[in-house]
């Protein structure tokens, strides 16, 4: 996701222009630019960074100019470096594109361009499009038709805004799979990805459709379908709501939004750097200890992680909290850290790698946001591809990074023979049928879900148990309900609770169950007998069970029903249902969901 | 931006109520369902609608009708014939322009305003826009599934496992102006039309997080009451309201111009009191009761969860619980509604389709518009009276010389 604008006025712009992805900046925020058209020239201006710090850097508010572009950056593909940012220019400079979506068919375009003798300065697939439309104006002298022929040469999702010193007033812009409105103002005109972009100057708006294209100046807005050029009329819709609603894409949360993600997010981590993942498993083996490290959630996920490896790989791996490490964890040059952390800026986290370095032992890191502090510091790096997580209470994040380790433990196992290719591969085959069997559970259940959430909305005090692999589950959920709710979670192992803890237990105190499916026997029938220890003493039961565990079933006073999932991946859609479950406790208790009070997305302090 | 509010069916299912009006003018929390509708409309600058009507049109015109009063602009497309969503959709097609409007079905309620989620994903979104919500109970809606863009990948039937239960349409949505060409592709079946726009990718949704119900049955109508009443968090008196003598007053009440009430009157919020109404002297008003206007109600009666449309009068010393009560209704001094089963199961109503659970321990009557019931009587749980029904007195003594 990147956010996207254009403006084009009668009178200077660039504020207007900085303005709009300062509004935009939620979209993505590791790089951004702008491109003006003055004295007969598209100015550019980018680098890495967020919208402020680019523009200390840049002075984008020095530039000047009566019609512009303007990009803010979360790189998917393509590092972030200051020639990753956008706009991206054609070679003479006479045409200049900020683009949101993705060209699929950019490497086949960029090598016959290549082969045409083009100089590709960046790494982006957006560049192609710049040179594209560059070699059909040459062909066509015509602007609107090289813009419009270029773009019937792409495949993919995109929205594009793009300015040219040849046609100095005008923007040009189309949209296929990705946002785009357009602006209609009385002294300028506007096209955005959103409608925060320009709601400040106009709130009428005139929606895109997917296939359109426009061109646009300050007097008049013309959008026409790029199939056959056809006319488009469609009068603008007035916006009579507040900016800062409008950003959630059709989810009343960032939370739910994030939590309806994770189909996407996962495919994206297990399409994440297979070199990469083979790599870290072959460091991991060749340390003495590689101890994994995080904290809050992704000191859970990092327990996961553990487990993945023992079970898996047969290797146990030393798991230290982010904010503990520096005073327990022994390294030296040859043990491997490997941090895992959604911001990459977790102070206690970043603390822990550089005392590890310090001490010289490698360090590697799973991280979200490209470009951050840890992913720079680190040896190694994975991105996780989770695109931008807004809500402080992490969801998909943290699961892709679970995933992530899970790949990791697969290949480690693979490379030490404790796996053979069958079993990898049937180990792959489960992981790439669970994003959907999670859009079907999401589809399916979640009402039922809600409901449930509203009926036990009541209790304050909840334990959250499981064991084995469910345990950092567990612990993970705990932490989830606790953090959205404000309620009193405490996450443990079953198997710790009659140490002690059964003493809490009575019709107050409610405890969710993590029962693992019946195929692992064990571990099912261990959870069960915790479940009877509550149940005998008087305490309220909920329990994520599994399609064929009559036996479970009968002993809870809720039971939330998920279908039969491969053991591999069914921790993950019991944190899944867990996540949505605190997310409709905290709607009915209509707590500030994606702003928790006391807390911040990435804690940046000591 | 227009919209289209589609009033005109007939909803049997909550006779003895909609014998003598259409459904969006049943009355929750002090206002219709229309009310309610038109208002949310307005607040995001939709103020030109057309309203589909056949059943009991006649009320909602005279209310309604066109618009001036509101601030609106309404116009009416009569549907002779009740042939269905699409085909009321259909006869509307003349009052639009081609371009994108609000589809709402009469007969929704939220609490909140459920239209800005839909506008602000069409501007992200364009396209066609459906509102989606998760019903308190599973069963009778069918499902939609989305994908992670909230594109609308299926609509599928209501399923029969109770785990599963998802969103759902909640009767509002945003359509573009070829939707009539679709119409009339699918002979105007509105679910094809839907599954041809799922198809084509062109419907998404939006959650709709609040409060959300579709009255199907008189019993709902309370349910309806308590939740759009459990949002009020304040109390709201006019400045007209006269208090004769000492009154007690608690919790969030809402009481309109030119109210009377009686000496050592109890209210307890939420409560709402209707223009004109008048509460005699020592009378206890309990939480979730909706008066209508120019309601009456006697020396020393007891009110508790129960809905008056308005114009109704309640004679002293009676009790009405968990009860609707239509228009211009009479009680007699004395009448009880018993809201609860000696053996406390939950209360069954008869109906024309049989006797049906209302899944609610406590209920009490529900009295048709312009009922007459006379002094003494005892309503037994669940009782529907027709409207225009007259019950004499109780007398048990009479004329003895």
């Amino acid at each position: 996701m990147c956010g996207i604008s254009a403006v084009t006025g009668k009178e200077d712009v660039v504020a207007i222009l900085y303005d709009s992805i300062r509004n935009l900046e939620y979209r993505g925020y590791d790089s951004c630019g702008l491109g003006v058209v003055s004295k007969g020239e598209v100015t550019v201006r980018k680098n890495t960074g967020g919208v402020e710090e680019v523009n200390k850097k840049e002075h984008l508010t020095h530039l000047k100019g009566t019609t512009g572009i303007a990009h803010t950056r979360w790189a998917t593909h393509g590092r972030v470096t200051q020639a990753n940012a956008h706009p991206h220019s054609s070679t003479d400079g006479r045409f200049s594109i900020v683009h949101n979506g993705i060209i699929n068919n950019y490497e086949e375009l960029r090598s016959g361009l290549k082969s045409q003798g083009v100089a590709f300065l960046s790494e982006t697939d957006t560049e192609v499009m710049a040179h594209l439309i560059a070699r059909f104006y040459d062909e066509s002298g015509d602007v609107e038709a090289a813009f419009v022929t270029a773009i019937q040469h792409l495949e993919g999702s995109y929205a594009f805004c793009m300015v040219t010193s040849l046609a100095p007033g005008q923007i040009y812009c189309a949209r296929l799979g990705s946002p785009l409105v357009l602006g209609v103002g009385k002294t300028a005109n506007f096209a955005a990805s959103d409608v925060n972009a320009f709601l400040q100057h106009t709130r009428e708006a005139l929606v895109m459709e997917d296939g359109e294209y426009a061109v646009v100046s300050p007097e008049a807005v013309t959008v026409r379908k790029l199939a056959d050029k056809a006319l488009v009329l469609r009068k603008p819709i007035r916006i009579e709501w507040d900016a800062e609603t409008s950003k959630k894409g059709g989810y009343a949360h960032f939370m739910l939004k994030e939590i309806f993600e994770q189909p996407q997010t996962l495919r994206n981590a297990l399409a994440a750097t297979q070199v990469g993942v083979a790599h870290l498993a072959q460091q991991i083996r060749n340390a003495r200890h590689a101890y994994l490290m995080g904290v809050g959630t992704t000191h859970y996920v990092a327990l996961a992680g553990q487990y993945f490896f023992s079970h898996l790989a047969g290797r146990y791996l030393p798991v230290v909290s982010s904010d503990e490490f520096v005073d327990l964890a022994v390294v030296d040059s040859q043990d491997l850290v490997v941090a895992v952390s959604q911001s990459g800026e977790t102070f206690d986290t970043r603390r822990g790698i550089t005392h590890a370095k310090t001490l010289g032992a490698r360090t590697a890191a799973v991280v979200n946001v490209m470009g951050s502090s840890l992913s720079m510091a680190v040896d190694e790096v994975i991105m996780q591809g989770s695109g931008p997580e807004i809500c402080v209470v992490s969801t998909k994040a943290a699961l892709a990074q679970m995933v992530i380790l899970q790949r990791v433990a697969l290949e480690s196992a693979l490379q030490d023979g404790r796996l053979d290719s069958k079993g990898y591969e049937a180990a792959y085959t489960a992981l790439r049928e669970f994003p959907d069997q999670v859009s079907q559970v999401l589809n399916e259940r979640s009402g039922f879900i809600r409901n449930l959430a509203d009926r036990t909305s009541t209790y304050h005090n909840w334990l959250v148990l499981g064991r084995g692999v469910y345990y950092p589950i567990a612990l993970e959920a705990a932490l989830k309900l606790k953090e959205v709710t404000y309620l009193h979670v405490e996450g443990m192992p079953a198997g710790f609770l009659k140490h002690g803890t059964l003493a809490l237990v009575d019709a107050s105190l409610m405890s969710w169950f993590m029962v693992p499916p019946p195929s692992e026997k064990e571990l099912n029938q261990h959870t069960i007998s915790a479940l009877e220890e509550v149940k005998a003493r008087g305490g309220p039961v909920i329990g994520l069970v599994f399609e064929d565990d009559a036996r479970a079933r009968r002993l809870l006073d809720y039971a939330i029903e998920l279908p039969n999932v491969p053991p591999l991946v069914a921790p993950f859609l019991q944190l899944i249902v867990a996540q949505l479950f605190s997310y409709f406790t905290a709607l009915k208790l209509g707590r500030a969901i994606d702003k928790p009070r006391n807390l911040a997305k990435s804690v940046t302090v000591g | 931006m227009k919209a289209v509010i589609l009033a005109a069916g007939r909803s049997e299912r909550l006779n003895p109520f909609t014998e003598t009006r259409a459904k969006s003018m049943i009355r929750v929390a002090g206002l219709t369902i229309l009310e309610t509708l038109l208002g949310a409309l307005k607040d995001v600058g939709v103020t030109e609608v057309t309203l589909v009507v056949n059943h009991m049109r006649q009320g909602i015109e005279q209310t309604f009708q066109h618009g001036a009063p509101f601030g609106m602009s309404l116009d009416y497309v009569v549907q002779e014939k009740l042939d269905g969503i699409g085909a009321a959709l259909a006869r509307c097609e003349p009052n639009m322009s081609g371009e994108p409007f609000l589809l709402v079905y009469g007969d929704v309620l939220t609490t909140g305003q459920p239209f800005r989620p839909v506008l602000e994903q069409y501007a992200e979104a364009g396209g066609a826009v459906a509102a989606l919500t998760l019903p308190k109970s599973s069963g009778e809606f069918g499902n939609v599934y989305l994908d992670n863009d909230m594109r609308i990948t299926q609509l599928v039937e209501k399923p029969e496992n109770p785990h599963l239960s998802n969103y759902v349409f909640a009767g509002i949505f945003l359509l573009p102006g070829t939707i009539f060409d679709l119409l009339r592709k699918t002979k105007n079946d509105m679910e094809a039309t839907f599954q041809s726009l799922i198809a084509s990718r062109n419907l998404t949704g939006t959650l709709w997080d609040g409060n959300w119900i579709d009255i199907r049955r008189p019993w709902q109508i309370l349910e309806a009451n308590r939740m759009l009443m459990d949002l009020w968090d304040r109390a709201e008196i006019h400045a007209s309201v006269r208090m004769e003598g000492s009154v007690h007053i608690e919790g969030p009440v809402r009481i309109e111009a030119d109210v009377v009430l009686g000496a050592g009157t109890v209210l307890k919020g939420p409560c709402y009191i209707g223009r004109g109404s008048y509460i005699g002297n020592n009378a206890l008003i309990r939480s979730y009761t909706s008066l209508g206007p120019e309601s009456v109600v006697g020396f020393g009666t007891e009110l508790k969860d129960c809905v008056l449309f308005g114009r109704s009068v309640l004679g002293r010393l009676s009790f009405i619980g968990d009860s609707v009560i239509g228009e211009g209704v009479h009680l007699g001094t004395g009448v009880t509604t018993v809201n609860y089963r000696e053996d406390g199961t939950e209360v069954v109503v008869e109906t024309e389709e049989g006797r049906i659970s209302t899944g609610m321990l406590k209920v009490g009557a529900f009295i048709g518009d312009r009922v007459v019931i006379g002094a003494r009587h005892v309503l037994a749980p669940g009782t529907r009276i027709r409207s225009n029904h007259v019950e004499a007195d109780r007398i048990t003594l009479n004329s003895v010389v």
